[in-house]
């Protein structure tokens, strides 16, 4: 079997630039894993056993801010619940693909890989396989690294510069990035807001409650738009 | 061991919802009023946590101004810049300005 070698380099391309917003969410992961007390390399494991940023870093805050386990790993689940979109999408393309690519692939699904690989849909399965793993083993080498220099810079860090707020900004910006009309903005809003209203209920199961609610409100706005 | 453990669940969980339409339900299509729901899941949820990660052991939401302040600042450079680097930076130094100063 013949490795192309321009379809390889197309790939690492591509992916290159689409890894540059991701860089300070590995860099903030490894920094809020030493914060959190978790010890640093079951922390930075979590990069290459859930590889999802969002999810990793709700899971990690979570844990290291004493909340229910349950409670954490639902919420990291949940973030992650819009990859069955992605999976349901790529599911004909990879019909043309082995057995292996199968399995293997959705391990590399996170978003970027999801836009890079939805504009080769068409080409022909090998075309498709050489580029998918070009780029996604780039995103996943990078990741481990990016995430575990946040690791060793995050004890030099004094602990008064509060950087776990870090991941309420880089939280704040996925929200504001990912709004294209006003009803993903209700959500967020109404998510916020239940959650702020029911954070005395034990465990920070408010969390679950208003992401329940700001989904359902997010579901009602989109109803009425239409 | 419960920290590596709750990794390994939510891994399983990733990897399952980035796998399961690939691997098993290629001829199945999500129901469309699912698939409207899912696309507020992202903004619900990271709202929620947004507030979850500033509640303190007492059970009290702690915000102040210095945290307005960052998330006014982060999310009108976010809505212009489009970049997370930027954001992230006008955020956090927005938060410790304001925090210097009162």
């Amino acid at each position: 079997m013949s490795l192309d070698r321009s379809i390889v380099r197309q790939g690492i391309v591509d992916a290159l630039p689409l890894f540059v917003p991701a860089v300070p969410f590995a860099f903030v992961i490894g920094l809020v894993i030493v914060e959190s007390g978790i010890s640093p390399f079951v922390g930075w494991s979590s990069s290459w056993i859930i590889f999802g940023g969002a999810a990793q870093l709700t899971l990690i805050s979570l844990l290291g801010s004493g909340a229910a386990v349950a409670a954490a790993i639902t919420a990291g689940l949940v973030v992650n619940a819009r990859h069955l979109m992605y999976s349901a999408a790529l599911a004909p393309v990879f019909q043309q693909q082995p057995h292996w690519m199968r399995w293997f692939g959705p391990y590399l699904l996170i978003d970027q890989q999801f836009a890079l690989s939805m504009l080769r849909a068409d080409d022909d399965p090998k075309t498709f396989r050489t580029y998918y793993l070009s780029s996604g083993l780039l995103f996943w080498a990078l990741w481990l690294i990016t995430s575990a220099l946040g690791l060793v810079v995050g004890p030099v860090v004094p602990e008064a510069w509060n950087l776990e707020f870090a991941v309420s900004i880089l939280f704040l910006g996925l929200i504001v990035l990912g709004i294209d009309r006003y009803p993903k903005l209700i959500a967020a809003l109404v998510g916020a807001g239940v959650t702020y209203l029911t954070a005395g209920l034990p465990n920070r199961a408010g969390l679950l409650v208003g992401a329940f609610v700001g989904i359902l409100a997010g579901t009602i706005a989109e109803r009425l738009r239409e | 061991m419960t920290d590596f453990l709750a990794i390994v669940a939510v891994g399983i969980g990733t990897y399952l919802s980035r796998g399961i339409f690939i691997l098993a339900l290629a001829n199945k299509k999500i129901p469309d009023p699912v698939l409207v729901s899912l696309q507020f899941v992202a903004p619900a949820v990271l709202g929620a946590l947004i507030v979850a990660l500033l509640i303190d052991s007492g059970g009290n939401v702690a915000i102040g101004i210095p945290e307005v302040s960052a998330f006014l600042v982060g999310g009108a450079v976010a809505y212009r810049t489009r970049s997370h680097i930027f954001t992230l930076i006008a955020g956090m130094g927005v938060f410790w300005l304001v925090r210097a100063l009162m």
